[in-house]
């Protein structure tokens, strides 16, 4: 008889562990034009995933970006575990100037990391950000409007779509903790897979939701997410 | 030293420069019509002077050409001239006190030795303004006053007053020398007075009372100046830096290359200065001074002070070297911290490793950003005392330090603000309570959770309308989510049938969580 310990183990499961220590460079794309904010939200806690870092982070915006999604507000980042006194907005007109301001920024060695909003960043662009991420010990972000298939030097591609709130565990009117579901399109060290996770209010963090852990993934993700995507 | 600079409106002498031998003039406005307001040499031999009607001038010379006088371009030339002349000393004023007297005070005290001695000075000085197309009269003295004197009326175009004797050396000059008005001129004539050194040997008390108002008192006190018995301090075109540094060329540069090759040396040589006294830059100017006469300068503003050369150097170069117009070559470049701060006010504290370093690490980021991106591209937040959420939080050009943080805020603010708020669509279930559904940008949402509301009243201190330029009033926020899990921001700008009943509440998305 195999004891059912064993059997658990050896079940072929394409589920696959949350990564939650962050690559040096990171895709993030919302899901749809209503999920930016959650896809910034993510691309957030990616950047402080780093436990006992105290430099700043950067926030790289485009014109274009800003236009159509408002301000970013320092004061709801803190539910993020984003402290606003680590907070660097730099604003740029173009996105050539936003990739190079982001590269400047990683390599510095003087902030822990950056995000920087992009339609379409040329290859050679992200290669470059790899590099410079790696070189001041950084974490850079890449946030896209939308899903893309292009070619990246980003170690992981996500996608995020907001969910409902969970529950309050003392008012059942009331909206709960935050979620959002991210998908792991594409990464190096090991299968995609999808996650629900839920904002902890204590910490800021963003822990997988017990239950629902695993490879949410539909048919078709499925199909896709094994594609070797770019030069990875 | 002064310089006194004899080509009034040189502008126009440069753009289509009249020939020697025609007589020319500029002409101004003047109470009675037309009147000269300078004249070429060939002008003046005709017996033609300033001040005299165009009409006059008109029938004595038919042939005189003239243009209009531009005394504010002038004046802008001689500021001009007075930065190329930064090269010589870092504190240069443009003297426009007397008209047709316009000129040039450098203050070379403790200075003359760099060029090789006071003569050698003159003589380079001449040499270099001549070459720019400017004809010039120079003098070296003890004061202001000797020297303008000495400039003006000395027989050879470069006078040197030797140190004390500033007495002896303006003795023999005219009267004009000692910068007076016409009136006084005239009435100093009549008694018979001609030579400055004239003065010397009658009491003074008399001498000012002989003159109605204050005359009298004005020359006296000219004559003090000019003898060194009485202050007289220039106004420097503008505040001379620093620490400066600079680099003197055989042969003009022409080409930006040059002067990318020059900059690592003056960078340390500054750095060097300004380590030396524990300052660091927070202002730097890289000054090309022309042949033609003329400054170009390129200018980075640091975020904190700084002085490796390193960082300076990474600096101008991001700010675009290629900006300095070097146009038929520059004999000089310049380095200069205009503005300087002790760099210890940025040492880490005690304790804290690597605090130090990666605050200058910072400071450079911030620096090379701003200097690319332009001034305020990068920023940092900054709590202030308002609960309206857009007046909560300001955005400030970032500094080395971190910004005071915002009180910390337990309610559920969001991650994104719209601000101005956008104006939506709502269904609501109950006047008072949230909306079953809302349009947002053309989009429908229905409404699954709401939680609220958080009132926050308008600040009815602050002068400033509230939205759509109508009174401030009392908002109800709602944290609502849409069916596809969407947070937003909602909040009811006034109350029903209590505040300015004119008005009917309006709804607004002022955010969106994450």
């Amino acid at each position: 008889m195999i004891p059912a310990s064993r059997l658990h183990r050896s079940a072929p499961s394409s589920r696959a562990t949350y990564p939650a220590a962050a690559e040096p460079l990171e895709e993030v794309g919302a899901g749809g034009p209503g999920d930016v904010a959650a896809a910034l939200a993510f691309a957030l806690a990616r950047l402080v995933s780093a436990p006992d870092e105290r430099r700043p982070v950067a926030l790289v915006t485009t014109a274009d970006w800003l236009g159509e999604r408002g301000r970013p507000f320092a004061g709801g980042m803190r539910a993020w575990d984003l402290d606003p006194g680590r907070l660097i907005w730099v604003r740029t007109r173009r996105e050539g100037e936003a990739l190079w301001a982001l590269e400047e920024v990683l390599k510095s060695g003087a902030a822990a990391g950056g995000l920087a909003t992009a339609a379409a960043p040329p290859f050679v662009a992200t290669r470059r950000l790899e590099f410079a991420a790696r070189e001041g010990g950084a974490v850079g972000v890449l946030l896209r409007a939308g899903p893309a298939e292009d070619l990246s030097a980003a170690r992981r591609r996500w996608r995020v779509t907001a969910l409902g709130s969970g529950t309050d565990a003392f008012d059942p009117e009331a909206l709960g903790a935050p979620r959002l579901r991210a998908a792991l399109l594409k990464r190096r060290d090991g299968p995609p897979g999808a996650w629900d996770l839920e904002r902890d209010d204590e910490t800021g963090g963003l822990p997988v939701v017990a239950g629902l852990a695993g490879d949410g993934m539909d048919a078709g993700e499925r199909r896709r997410g094994p594609r070797r995507l770019g030069a990875a | 030293m002064t310089v006194w600079t004899r080509a009034n409106g040189g502008e126009d002498q440069d753009d289509s420069a009249p020939p020697d031998h025609a007589p020319f003039v500029l002409v101004d406005r003047g109470a009675r019509g037309l009147v000269l307001h300078a004249l070429n040499p060939a002008a003046r031999a005709l017996g033609l002077s300033r001040g005299q009607s165009h009409a006059d001038a008109r029938a004595i010379a038919p042939q005189l050409a003239s243009v209009p006088a531009e005394p504010e371009r002038d004046k802008e030339a001689l500021k001009r001239l007075a930065l190329w002349a930064e090269r010589f000393s870092p504190a240069v004023a443009a003297d426009m006190a007397l008209p047709a007297q316009e000129g040039l005070f450098l203050d070379m005290t403790g200075g003359t030795h760099l060029f090789g001695g006071e003569a050698a000075m003159l003589a380079e000085l001449r040499a270099r303004l001549a070459k720019a197309g400017i004809p010039a009269r120079l003098a070296i003295a003890d004061t202001p006053g000797a020297a303008w004197a000495l400039a003006r009326l000395s027989a050879a175009p470069e006078a040197i007053a030797p140190p004390g004797r500033t007495r002896e050396a303006i003795a023999d000059l005219p009267l004009e020398g000692l910068r007076l008005e016409a009136e006084a001129l005239v009435l100093l004539r009549r008694f018979g007075l001609k030579r400055i050194g004239e003065l010397y040997g009658l009491p003074r008390s008399g001498l000012a009372r002989r003159f109605r108002g204050e005359a009298g008192l004005r020359l006296v006190e000219r004559l003090d100046q000019a003898l060194g018995a009485a202050p007289e301090p220039l106004e420097p075109v503008r505040p001379g830096p620093a620490y400066r540094t600079g680099v003197v060329f055989a042969e003009p540069l022409t080409h930006i290359k040059g002067v990318a090759l020059r900059l690592p040396d003056l960078a340390r040589t500054l750095g060097e200065q300004l380590e030396r006294d524990g300052r660091g830059a927070r202002r730097l100017a890289l000054i090309g001074f022309r042949v033609d006469g003329r400054t170009t300068t390129i200018e980075a503003t640091l975020s904190a002070p700084a002085a490796r050369p390193e960082h300076m150097i990474r600096l101008l170069r991001e700010k675009g070297l290629e900006h300095l117009d070097l146009d038929f070559g520059i004999d000089a470049l310049m380095l200069a911290a205009r503005q300087a701060e002790p760099l210890s006010t940025r040492q880490g504290k005690m304790g804290e490793d690597g605090h130090a370093a990666s605050s200058e690490a910072l400071a450079g980021l911030i620096d090379r950003l701003q200097a690319r991106l332009g001034e305020g591209a990068v920023r940092r937040p900054e709590a202030r005392e308002s609960w309206i959420p857009e007046r909560s939080e300001a955005w400030r050009r970032a500094g080395p330090d971190a910004p005071v943080s915002a009180a910390v805020q337990d309610r559920p603010r969001p991650i994104l603000l719209l601000d101005p708020p956008e104006p939506v669509r709502t269904t609501a279930g109950l006047p008072d309570g949230p909306p079953v559904q809302f349009t947002w940008r053309r989009a429908q949402r229905r409404v699954v959770g709401a939680q609220g509301p958080e009132r926050l009243g308008a600040e009815w201190w602050r002068s400033e309308p509230g939205l759509m330029n109508r009174p401030a009033r009392t908002r109800d926020y709602y944290r609502v989510e849409d069916d596809q899990g969407r947070r937003y921001w909602l909040f009811r700008e006034g109350l029903y049938g209590r505040e300015d009943a004119d008005h009917v509440p309006s709804w607004w998305l002022h955010g969106v969580f994450a």
